[in-house]
């Protein structure tokens, strides 16, 4: 017998939105709400948010803290909080598991780079992205990113996963939740909440005033009507309702009331004969107001939205939908319910018997808690079986992997080289000086020009020589040494031919401090050259790795190619311009211009020294380095079987 | 998906350096009218196999009857000859334990290098949860690995390969490598990963070990699969067993 203790400390659940209490009201706020309460005694709950009242950073909101981070306003829908995302990462290791409300782009940014791996993570599908569509694409991968990660998604009817082809992709872990709704609240304490106002003509509608919640239309639609018209709520749209209130003078029967404490809303909620969800876009994805309206046994007019909207309230049943934008449809659905006092009734009391039964709190308290509690468990499952996240795995495929596991090896190789040597890695950069100081006094008594001018120049081509040199000669014996590492961890064989050149690279910077300084020392340090120079060394580099992949191959495959490539390079050395200079001989001797080691020297040597580069050493270079990718890429479909050679 | 499938595979294992191979060679067998395919060995033959989520499979059979090779051929180490190799899942295969060891290293780093090449991020707090898992001693993370007896060599291989789950598994002669104070140890971690892989394909000589880890076994025999057994025993029962024994 296992005895299960239950944690000391309640799991801690990091809400994550854009907007929350007192800054806004509204039906994802009750919502997120409405979840800190209900799970209080299971979950300790706090919020982070932006807002654009200066003030408290920390604040509690019905005994839940909540902390804000300060925006700028509002761009394109979304708060201008620069610090969000930053403060969203610190924030995450202190809590159990995140519950994002979506959407929210700032926040996607922060799991899209794969932050907080380590939490498990449940968004809450409050509605798409249906303002500024044209941008969607910019967001979308970023949502996907979010979604993949996220153990769980819940939305608030399975209709949504249907009609949303972002939901479709990870449907096998949506959970349709609906909201719940405490009916308490909307009883009427002096009149029995089936009494219907037999004068009635008062049509109510709540939500912030903006353009997606339709009250332009419900305004068109109570022109030359005879029903009274209440909106509640604030919002940007604001001025442009009262606008068109004025244009169609409706002032005496359009009332805009705006923000209103909730008591009060309850009460105008009780006494409206009619309540008008006119929202237009699918952005209205559940329509929590509309349920609180059903609780008060109020008949309700929504519109056919491709989203939970027409089945919270049904046609006929609870409610008359309407097409979304039609003021003339919506106008003529209210006055059938004005009209008709037996048919509000009917509908007012359906509707409440279904906001009781089908909306409870205590369902979706208990939905939600399950899905939570799924979530942590399967993470502290995951981290036991030794992960610390199921998102830990391997990320990375392909090439992007192939080399982020070459460079991890050639960093430790460069670490490890001269582990137990007393000067350590500069240990390559002293040698680098003697070698320069050795060959330039002898080239100096060679040649009448002055030796110390061209120290630096010398000092530059041998540390280019040294990289080649070194990364051929590597990559001819790669393959071999990592042999177990590619038959028993099935390691890409590319990887050990990438490693010869990353580990040379870095070799490179250590010796680059000789020419570096002869440079800084004895010329008058043209940064111009120097800069242009860069492309042409960047292209000896990609020859350099090129030339590296195919002879590392070959040398593997043909076991006499590797002496035949030692005896090369050291000939090579010999034939090319690299401890003496094209001055000293003709220029124009084929072996100067046959050998594509001058060409590739040339273009990046030439800038440096007179700021030009010859556009036949440009040409012949490309034409090798088209030439190399070809054989490069030949040899890394042959590297396939690079395990049979080894 | 999880899954591994093999259909009809065949492997021919090229035998570079057992035959003259040079150009001499060739060109004189050219003149010769001798035959110039290259020699090779049939490692493989028409192997058919197929996996899903939850499979133990266990590879038995005699010294160079394939079973390291088919391992590799489904590792994607070499490539097949014929038939068709689909396998979809990360796998992690464990042939050899001492690869990408370098002795010279001192522990820590070996072990931040192993984890890299799996593509893991050495982190503090999983090079602790390794090295607690060792039992070694604190200090001895900054030796190099050189000074450590195979014993304790053997612990630090272990417990990098192990720490992290996989999907499909490859192990091949494996316990018998951890030395006895510490293989019970071993043993259950190893069966721990084996429960949360997908497939788990094991070769061995154990017999015992096979049965008491896989659902099925299959005997191999110079390449070709000789005899496919099917487990009864479940695996859970076997791990309550051992649960007592530990």
């Amino acid at each position: 017998m296992t005895v299960v203790n239950e944690p000391a400390r309640r799991p801690s659940v990091l809400h994550i939105f854009k907007v929350y209490y007192p800054d806004l009201f509204g039906g994802t706020l009750s919502v997120i709400r409405d979840i800190c309460a209900g799970l209080k005694d299971t979950f300790a709950a706090a919020v982070l948010v932006c807002s654009r009242t200066p003030g408290e950073r920390r604040i509690v909101v019905n005994n839940v803290a909540v902390e804000r981070v300060r925006s700028f306003g509002d761009v394109l829908s979304l708060p201008a909080a620069p610090a969000y995302p930053w403060r969203l990462w610190r924030r995450i290791a202190e809590h159990d598991l995140l519950a994002l409300h979506a959407p929210f782009p700032l926040a996607d940014l922060v799991f899209a780079l794969g932050l907080g791996r380590s939490r498990p993570l449940v968004v809450h599908w409050h509605a798409d992205i249906v303002s500024h569509a044209a941008l969607r694409f910019l967001v979308e991968p970023l949502m996907r990113r979010t979604l993949r990660r996220a153990s769980a998604i819940i939305v608030s009817d399975p209709v949504l996963v249907e009609t949303t082809p972002l939901l479709q992709e990870f449907a096998a872990k949506c959970h349709a939740v609906p909201f719940g709704i405490d009916v308490a609240k909307y009883d009427r304490p002096a009149a029995p909440p089936t009494e219907v106002n037999a004068r009635g003509r008062l049509v109510l509608a709540c939500g912030r005033l903006v353009p997606y919640k339709g009250f332009d239309v419900l305004v068109r639609a109570a022109h030359s009507r005879n029903f009274e018209v209440w909106i509640v709520g604030e919002g940007r749209e604001r001025e442009h309702l009262e606008q068109l209130i004025r244009d169609y003078g409706l002032q005496d029967r359009v009332r805009l009331l705006g923000s209103i404490a909730e008591s009060e809303r309850v009460k105008l909620m009780r006494i409206a004969d009619v309540f008008v969800l006119p929202s237009v876009t699918n952005a209205e994805t559940f329509g929590l107001v509309q349920l609180e309206a059903m609780a008060a046994g109020r008949p309700v007019v929504n519109t056919a939205l491709d989203t939970g909207v027409p089945h919270v309230a049904r046609n006929g049943l609870e409610a008359i939908t309407v097409p979304p934008g039609d003021p003339a449809a919506l106008a003529y659905a209210i006055e059938t319910l004005i009209n008709d006092t037996d048919r509000r009734r009917r509908m007012g009391q359906a509707a409440r018997h279904r906001a009781v039964t089908k909306y409870s709190t205590t369902a979706f308290k208990e939905a939600i808690e399950t899905v939570y509690r799924t979530a942590v468990a399967e993470q502290a499952a995951a981290k036991d079986a030794g992960s610390s996240a199921p998102g830990l795995r391997p990320q990375t495929a392909g090439l992007a992997a192939a080399i982020q596991i070459a460079a991890a090896l050639a960093w430790s190789d460069m670490r490890h080289r001269y582990v137990r040597s007393l000067l350590g890695p500069f240990w390559m950069s002293i040698q680098m000086a003697i070698m320069v100081a050795v060959l330039g006094s002898v080239i100096g008594h060679l040649s009448n020009a002055s030796a110390v001018a061209r120290l630096p120049m010398l000092a530059a081509s041998l540390t280019a020589w040294t990289f080649l040199n070194g990364v051929v000669l590597d990559a001819t014996t790669a393959l071999q040494n990592s042999a177990s590492l590619i038959k028993d961890r099935a390691l890409p064989p590319v990887i050990f031919l990438l490693q010869c050149t990353f580990r040379q690279a870095l070799f490179a910077l250590h010796n680059a401090t000789v020419p570096l300084a002869l440079w800084l020392a004895l010329t008058p340090r043209d940064f111009g050259g120097a800069l242009a120079a860069l492309p042409g060394l960047a292209l000896f580099i990609v020859c350099t790795l090129a030339l590296s992949l195919v002879l590392g191959a070959l040398a593997t495959r043909y076991r006499d190619i590797k002496p035949i490539i030692e005896s090369s390079l050291t000939l090579a050395f010999l034939a090319s311009p690299i401890i003496w200079t094209p001055e000293m001989i003709d220029r124009n001797a084929a072996v100067m211009r046959l050998n594509p080691l001058t060409h590739l020297f040339a273009i990046w040597r030439d800038p440096l020294a007179t700021g030009q580069v010859a556009t036949t050493s440009l040409l012949y270079v490309l034409g090798c380095l088209a030439a190399l990718a070809v054989a490069a890429t030949v040899t890394i479909a042959r590297l396939r079987k690079a395990a049979f050679w080894i | 998906m999880v899954s591994i499938n093999l259909r009809d595979v065949c492997l021919d294992y090229p035998l570079y350096g057992a035959y003259d191979f040079s150009l001499k060679r060739r060109l004189l067998g050219r003149l010769m009218g001798e035959a110039s395919e290259t020699r090779t060995i049939r490692a493989i033959d028409r192997i058919s196999l197929e996996a899903r989520a939850g499979a133990r499979i266990g590879l038995a059979g005699p010294n160079g009857s394939g079973k390291s090779t088919l391992l590799r051929l489904i590792a994607g180490v070499f490539p097949p000859t014929g038939g068709q190799r689909e396998v979809s899942g990360n796998i992690v295969p464990l042939l050899g334990l001492g690869a990408g060891v370098n002795l010279d290293f001192v522990a820590a780093d070996n072990i931040s290098l192993l984890l890299r090449i799996s593509g893991r991020k050495p982190t503090p707090k999983i090079l602790d949860e390794i090295w607690a898992f060792t039992e070694l001693e604190e200090r001895m993370q900054r030796l190099p690995l050189r000074m450590f007896s195979s014993g304790m060599l053997m612990r630090v291989l272990f417990a990098t390969a192990t720490a992290f789950p996989a999907d499909i598994l490859l192990l091949d002669e494996w316990l018998s490598v951890v030395d006895e104070n510490f293989s019970a140890k071993a043993e259950q971690r190893l069966l721990k990963m084996v429960e949360t892989a997908a497939i788990v394909i094991i070769a061995s000589h154990d017999h015992t070990l096979l049965r008491r880890t896989c659902s099925s076994i299959i005997n191999l025999d110079h390449g070709r699969i000789a005899s496919t057994a099917q487990l009864d025993t479940p695996v859970p029962h076997h791990l309550e067993l051992r649960e007592k024994r530990a």
